[in-house]
């Protein structure tokens, strides 16, 4: 009570609100699309970004400028534009019979917020991906040619592997980053937990204790994904010391 | 195109707004929110930066404790907490100057992690050596490894800051009009041609951001940074006398520069 005097604030805590029975459920569905919202993207951008830096780095112009185009214009654009652009002006661009389909569809703003995060990933993630293609190393694509793999066969089976153990610590905190940005899908009103927290504060203009809360778990959850991205790394690291001494 | 020629009437609102008369709205309120956080955040960001390498435990603790925690908030919740906590502690601010304290706090953690990077990849035998010269530890650090460090830091700054100027775009949610709410609001006078506002949204914010990494790359090359993709090692006529080739074909072997 003294610590509050001395604060001077000018609010009384109560938190039981975010206990509420209304609140509490728009919380927790809040928490759920959030988990799935992420997810998702993080599934469908890891898919498409790889598929992106593969194409980045072929030979072939007709795969290699339509990828570098793509990465370009994305990079440079927040990812807010792309919330936006696919929940607002996608749906025009349809013809007519599939726009009020989609506008009638309750759960379109979830879509259109993962198919706009998936967009500004997949161009971040590429360019990850990208680094850790170039870094394999000359002569495993030379033995690999030689064993008589095609391209194909080559990419899935040498590069893609020893690039991905390269590339786990920039991939795990992109994606740690993708997580925290599954919170913009507030701006088109798709119900996760921001928005969630945002309308119980609309509601009872107490704002605090619910907001308190949500950074709580996105801190949470943040640095778990952190502590298993480090466990992860160490798993998948080469031991190079370990088979220098296997073979002697 | 005419869709293009059309929204050029609209020039001023975009980047502007009514800016002499009226309140400064548009790109450019993106571009001074994005100035004026680095330049906050980087004063910050050098204090916390530091103090994640102190060697005294009371100083790096709480110091990685306060870049951890906000850099695993997202912005949005950084911004509604300013936005609410603010009036609650007492403190009347107008929002421009919440959503500038929220970006800057912001940037202050994301900075804190360049400074640190930065130093520790200074040798450390560069301390050593300041300190053995019988430099204090501030002295050593001001003089003798930041500079060092500084030189290293720059391309990363430049791509904090257009990952920040892109960041800005966020503060439209909290009711600030920059070029995001500005394109919105224009979408929503031709509801049967909202697409037009939006690529011109999305072209400001593209010329911007791609400038500005054109200017990075430039800056990498005056400052000798190599980009690793186009490197090419040179032949100096020097490194093939030994071999036993007429002149002839040594002149073809090196590369001109």
């Amino acid at each position: 009570m003294q610590s509050m005097k001395i604060l001077n604030l000018r609010y009384d805590f109560d938190w039981s609100i975010p206990f509420r029975e209304p609140y509490l459920g728009w919380l927790i569905t809040g928490v759920e699309l959030t988990f799935l919202i992420a997810a998702v993207t993080t599934i469908l951008s890891l898919f498409a970004g790889t598929i992106l830096a593969v194409m980045r780095t072929s030979r072939f112009r007709f795969l290699n400028i339509p990828a570098r185009v793509y990465v370009e214009i994305v990079r440079n654009i927040p990812g807010l534009f792309w919330l936006l652009f696919f929940y607002f002006v996608f749906p025009q661009m349809l013809p007519f019979g599939l726009t009020d389909i989609l506008n009638r569809y309750t759960y379109y703003s979830v879509i259109a917020g993962i198919l706009g995060l998936t967009v500004d990933n997949s161009a971040y993630v590429s360019d990850i991906v990208r680094t850790g293609l170039l870094s394999v190393q000359r002569g495993h694509i030379e033995a690999a040619v030689s064993t008589g793999l095609n391209r194909f066969q080559q990419i899935r089976y040498i590069i893609l592997p020893m690039a991905f153990r390269t590339i786990m610590p920039p991939l795990g905190t992109r994606m740690i980053h993708n997580f925290k940005n599954s919170s913009l899908c507030m701006a088109i009103a798709a119900p996760e937990l921001t928005w969630a927290t945002q309308q119980v504060e609309s509601i009872t203009f107490r704002g605090l204790e619910v907001t308190f809360l949500a950074t709580v778990f996105y801190i949470g959850i943040s640095l778990t994904l952190a502590i298993i991205m480090i466990r992860v790394e160490r798993l998948l690291k080469i031991d190079v010391t370990s088979v220098t001494q296997m073979r002697t | 195109m005419e869709f293009l020629t059309e929204q050029l009437a609209n020039w001023k609102f975009y980047l502007i707004g009514a800016y002499p008369e009226g309140p400064l709205t548009g790109l450019t309120l993106n571009i001074v929110l994005a100035v004026l956080s680095i330049t906050i955040g980087l004063f910050f960001g050098i204090i916390f930066g530091v103090g994640r390498t102190s060697c005294r435990s009371y100083l790096r603790h709480p110091c990685g404790l306060y870049v951890d925690v906000i850099r695993s908030t997202p912005l949005l919740l950084i911004i509604f907490w300013f936005y609410f906590f603010l009036p609650v502690v007492g403190a009347k601010m107008p929002l421009f100057w919440c959503a500038v304290i929220s970006l800057s706090v912001y940037a202050s953690a994301y900075q804190a992690e360049i400074v640190r990077a930065g130093i520790l990849s200074v040798p450390l035998g560069q301390m050593e050596a300041a300190l053995s010269t019988g430099m204090t530890r501030y002295q050593a650090m001001k003089l003798v490894i930041l500079p060092q460090a500084f030189k290293k830091m720059l391309p990363s700054f430049v791509s904090f800051f257009n990952s920040l100027f892109k960041s800005t775009s966020i503060v439209y949610i909290v009711g600030i009009i920059d070029l995001t709410r500005t394109g919105i609001i224009i979408s929503q006078r031709q509801p049967n041609r909202i697409y037009a506002a939006y690529i011109c949204m999305a072209l400001g914010f593209w010329i911007s951001c791609y400038l500005l990494s054109f200017a990075s790359q430039l800056l990498e090359k005056r400052l000798g940074i190599l980009d690793y993709e186009s490197y090419k090692p040179e032949i100096c006529r020097q490194d093939l006398v030994l071999l036993p080739l007429p002149k002839t074909v040594k002149r073809f072997l090196v590369t001109q520069k």
